[in-house]
């Protein structure tokens, strides 16, 4: 831990432009029907770079990020959950779901207005829940034609060509179905197009996580996912790779310059899974002891594309522009979209918690980590999976890790005083007062 | 008649492991019915399924996070308590995300000789699906045949898929009787013949239920049906349960759950390629909700035993925490409302509160019986 | 030097007066609606038993649920920081201290020096607490603080689900009805709580010598279940509600 001292800090400069990205991208879904555009609906994990392929006038809300929003805002929120309940469902299912649910139940899109119902939904599917929950919108609106593309097969070490195939043979199927549902034309040069900028926006995303390795940190978690957000509404944009490269450009100055996220940094800290949404004061809590939480798999991982640099260390994954790569046509642009998706942090976990683990240690090794909170998080089972053999593992590896219970979408789950004394004892039990 | 079968299920370790010193085999413990079989059986593997003692326990708190469903808790309680110390191998069929867990931690704390992970498709509705699972089955083939040092050739493939499916005709048959007015057995001894099916030799169970199925056409067990009931859920072993519904006037003629018919419903097919034919027979089988996407083949399914079996309910067995059988339930009850059946919800745990559960299926058979009345 | 320690409990508020180290006085009250009134209450108490006045404190520690808003205090610990402390000074041996109040159930690992390791809380699932007991007892129609003598008296174990509070008094219910001999239930119910208490104390990783504290450290049969759960022995103070409180004291010393 540093001594006591304080930091220079400096707004960042581009925070308005995200802003308006997230903006537009929910205000261009809503219209599209306006302009005779198309819209669609999917997973901020799906392949958003194909749809690109039917044309430039292409939208989409992708369901995480949309629900998060709702968590946000707890009085809708609670509208949606009970909405929800109403109509039959459980209480423990993805929060996620049961507020994107209840907003389309309830015919209420979060900035006013109906729900803008998509055009059609394009899913991938490696937790339980994800094409099941387009099922239940299908349940709900069974007009709306539904495909999915299961992504579940297996680890980055195992990657074999019967896996790529598995993958890229949906795809194809996938494009097939995208023409007769649009009864548009593909364009294999969109989908190149978009396939590159995928590859850059969420290589730089990681590179911008990377800079944060940096004492003190130039971003602190609560901030970096007003702007990881984008790379989960719209990785395959060129809107968000170049903004990405804004933003990296501009964190490698705060680097440069010793800019300090938090000015009283004494503490650096990791976090996991998603954060209560409704309840992200908890971060400015945090500051309160000079404790920074410098970021989390899920924070670098989830959009992020990583690998192991030649010096042993994580770094931002080499896209296959850097190494000269020139798709030639569709199937290839399917089979480096599936290599460079397989790689994604976030998904190793699904085969065994003990990846994950060591992910986490290197990370709590590479940033310089104090302490680690994780948040056990009842309303997503896919990022919680294997939770508490991580917590073992962390332990082992000699982090002090702390654990609070909670849920990412619905607050009646989150108890903010109880975890805020919580965080009293673990930063008492690290030698930490509040200043 | 059943008392066999309730022999093996209640000394599932017994049997297992006086079958290894008589055969010299390996036991390998799995998780998931979608794990094949037949491969094990072609290199003289037995394969069990693990499942739980509906004991309360207090040791996977630091393992498995207490959210994910008590049934997975309860398995991986066993693997801890070294209930199951005897198992050479242990494997999963990718199947949910909340047993997967029991899987990894065994793995990791209680470490056997072989352990395997079969990332076995979601996407079965796809075309694409049987060739990827296929190349997973030659890669699993040629790891079990490096575990137990025995080659798996085409003939013992074809004799594996002949005993499963000589072994699932058997049960389609005695379950094909329950269609009686006056079913010969009860759901009770029919959950038990099918549970201790996942845990004994095929060849084995089916001499057995050979024995019965030619016994029970005369049986005359003078009992009075009550309400003709069907269960469908996640993973049920609850005895226990059915026996208090059974003895409450009641009959449970069909189930559509994990350790019920999806275990055995349908067979392999033959073709030339053997490792292509088993892997059609898992995807084309009753799925498990995780897998059933996008269209919901449940439900017609659901909806023909219903009628087939000419059931008057249907108890929903849900499984407490289980996402996929949740996000299945509002879609079936609704299905099978409009069939003009009525279905009952309870929520199950490690254990169950017979005494208040009783108090609801009395009310549910009292509502059933009726409704007869004013046909 | 004197100092005080005050524990705001979810029902209950204690206050300990320590003297060069040494107890001088402590109180206990059951914490009313206004749980500052009921602090002062308690604070007056103590010191008269301490035959001290406030102006001879040299420093006021509190700790507990309620801990902002208690009297007098210049400073709050953590309840996990002050059990620990109050542990480590009276059994140098402690290695694992386990607080089970009416609100909620707490493991901790600590070493000897009485730096907190490691803990863990009970969370959303839990039967964990004193407050179980009571909904029990009333479900069974008896008074509190005979439920633990009652269970002594059972040679059945009854298996009860213990992992929801909801579901363990429905079968309480049941097995009511099923004409359970109380005892059985009582011991039920203690083995419940002891298993959820157990599943924490794994989570730590629990090493002996064990120390049980907490108002519920009063209930035998609980101690009983808990013991045979853990397979070890588990020590008990005399006066196990008022060690958070004695933690804190001695917290209110260090600071000088």
């Amino acid at each position: 831990m540093a001594t006591k001292q304080l930091y220079e800090t400096r707004q960042l400069e581009c925070w308005g432009k995200a802003k308006e990205i997230r903006e537009n991208y929910y205000r261009d879904y809503a219209t599209a029907h306006d302009r005779g555009a198309l819209r669609w609906a999917g997973g901020a994990w799906t392949f958003g770079a194909i749809p690109c392929g039917l044309g430039e006038d292409v939208y989409s809300i992708t369901s995480e990020p949309y629900a998060a929003s709702i968590a946000a805002n707890r009085e809708f929120s609670n509208r949606c959950l009970e909405a929800t309940e109403r109509a039959g469902y459980a209480r423990d299912l993805c929060s996620y779901m049961r507020n994107y649910w209840g907003s389309l139940l309830l015919d209420e899109f979060l900035w006013g207005g109906p729900f803008p119902k998509p055009d059609f939904i394009w899913q991938d599917h490696i937790c339980c829940s994800h094409a099941k929950w387009y099922q239940v919108v299908t349940d709900m609106e069974p007009e709306i034609p539904h495909f999915s593309i299961d992504v579940a097969v297996g680890p980055e070490q195992e990657i074999n060509d019967n896996k790529v195939n598995y993958l890229v043979g949906q795809m194809h199927d996938g494009i097939e179905w995208l023409e007769k549902v649009t009864g548009r034309e593909y364009n294999d040069d969109l989908l190149i197009e978009a396939v590159h900028n995928e590859c850059r926006a969420t290589s730089v995303w990681a590179e911008i996580c990377n800079l944060n390795k940096a004492i003190p940190a130039p971003l602190e978690e609560k901030t970096m996912y007003s702007l990881y957000v984008l790379g989960t509404l719209m990785k395959h944009s060129k809107v968000v790779a170049d903004f990405y490269e804004e933003l990296r450009d501009e964190v490698q100055d705060r680097v440069n310059d010793g800019i300090a996220a938090v000015a009283n940094e004494r503490c650096r800290l990791m976090s996991d899974t998603q954060p209560p949404w409704g309840f992200l004061s908890l971060f400015r809590y945090l500051e309160e002891f000079g404790a920074i939480s410098v970021g989390s798999l899920y924070t670098f991982g989830l959009i992020g594309l990583w690998e192991v640099k030649p010096d042993g260390t994580w770094g931002p994954r080499t896209t296959p522009q850097q190494l000269g790569v020139e798709i030639k046509d569709r199937d290839h642009a399917l089979r480096v979209l599936t290599e460079w998706n397989l790689h994604k942090p976030e998904w190793q976990h699904f085969y065994s918690p003990h990846v994950k683990t060591d992910m986490m240690v290197r990370i709590a090794k590479e940033w310089s980590l104090d302490g680690v909170m994780l948040h056990y998080n009842r309303g997503c089972e896919g990022l919680t999976v294997g939770i508490a053999e991580n917590r073992l593992g962390l332990i082992e590896a000699g982090y002090p890790v702390m654990t609070f219970e909670g849920n990412m979408g619905d607050e009646r789950e989150f108890d903010l005083a109880r975890t805020m004394t919580r965080v009293d004892t673990f930063m008492e039990t690290l030698g930490l007062k509040k200043e | 008649m059943f008392e066999q079968f309730r022999e093996w299920e209640t000394n599932r370790h017994e049997y297992a492991q006086e079958w290894k010193e008589r055969t010299g085999g390996k036991v390998m413990g799995y998780f998931c019915t979608y794990v094949p079989e037949e491969i094990l059986h072609a290199a003289n593997v037995l394969p069990v399924r693990i499942l739980g003692s509906h004991e309360p326990q207090n040791v996977t708190e630091p393992h498995i996070f207490g959210m994910f469903c008590p049934f997975c808790r309860d398995c991986l309680a066993q693997g801890l308590k070294g209930r199951y110390d005897y198992l050479d191998g242990i494997m999963i069929a990718q199947s949910c995300l909340h047993i997967r867990q029991a899987f990894t931690s065994w793995e990791k704390h209680r470490p056997r000789e072989f352990s395997y992970y079969l990332c076995m498709p979601h996407h079965v509705q796809s075309p694409r699906a049987l060739p990827y699972l296929t190349g997973e089955l030659v890669q699993f083939k040629e790891a079990v045949e490096e575990w137990t040092g025995n080659t798996i050739t085409d003939e013992g493939l074809d004799h594996a898929i002949e005993i499963y499916n000589d072994n699932r005709r058997l049960l389609r048959s005695i379950y094909d009787l329950r269609q009686d007015e006056h079913p010969p057995l009860t759901g009770e001894e029919a959950m038990e013949m099918v549970i201790s099916c996942q845990m004994t030799d095929k060849e084995e169970h089916s001499g057995e239920m050979a024995k019965v199925l030619d016994a029970l056409p005369t049986r005359g067990n003078g009992r009075d049906p009550g309400v003709r009931l069907m269960i469908i859920g996640s993973e049920d072993d609850d005895i226990e349960f059915i026996n208090m519904v059974e003895t409450s006037g009641a009959t449970i003629v069909v189930d559509e759950h994990c350790t019920g018919t999806r275990y055995f419903w349908n067979e392999v097919e033959p073709r030339d390629d053997r490792l292509e034919a088993i892997a059609a027979r898992y995807i084309d089988r009753v799925p498990c909700p995780t897998k059933d996407w996008e269209d919901r083949s449940r439900i017609p399914h659901i909806l023909e035993l219903a009628k087939k079996w000419d059931v008057a309910g249907a108890i929903v067995m849900q499984q407490k925490f289980c996402d996929p059988h949740e996000l299945d339930t509002v879609a079936i009850r609704k299905a099978l409302d409009e069939a003009g059946i009525k279905t009952l919800f309870l929520e199950f745990d490690v254990t169950v509160p017979i005494g208040q559960f009783k108090v609801r299926v009395e009310a549910f058979l009292e509502m059933l019986s009726d409704e007869d009345l004013f046909d | 030097m004197i100092t005080a320690g005050i524990d705001m409990g979810a029902k209950t508020i204690k206050v300990v007066v320590l003297r060069d180290g040494e107890l001088a006085g402590k109180s206990i009250v059951i914490a009313g609606f206004d749980n500052r009134a009921s602090a002062e209450e308690a604070f007056a108490a103590a010191l008269e038993d301490a035959g001290v006045s406030s102006d001879d404190l040299d420093g006021v520690v509190a700790t507990g649920a309620g801990r902002k808003s208690a009297p007098y205090s210049t400073r709050d610990v953590s309840e996990v920081g002050c059990d620990v402390k109050g542990t480590i000074k009276r059994y140098p041996n402690a290695r694992t201290v386990i607080d089970v109040g009416a609100e909620e159930g707490r493991a901790i690992r600590c070493n000897e020096q009485g730096k907190v390791l490691d803990f863990a809380l009970n969370e959303k699932c839990a039967a964990g607490a004193g407050a179980f007991t009571e909904a029990m007892s009333r479900a069974l129609e008896v008074e509190t603080e005979s439920l633990g003598a009652m269970s002594l008296a059972s040679g059945n174990a009854v298996p009860m689900n213990a992992q929801c509070a909801v579901f363990a008094e429905s079968e309480v219910v049941s097995l009511l009805h099923a004409k359970t001999p109380k005892e059985d239930i009582a011991r039920a119910v203690h083995d419940a709580i002891a298993s959820r208490i157990v599943s924490l104390a794994r989570k730590v990783g629990f090493e002996p010598e064990v120390v049980l504290v907490g108002g519920v450290a009063h209930n035998i049969g609980f101690v009983d279940s808990l013991k045979r759960a853990l397979e070890c022995e588990v020590t008990v103070p005399d006066d196990p509600d008022y060690i958070g409180a004695y933690g804190a004291a001695l917290a209110a010393a260090e600071e000088g």
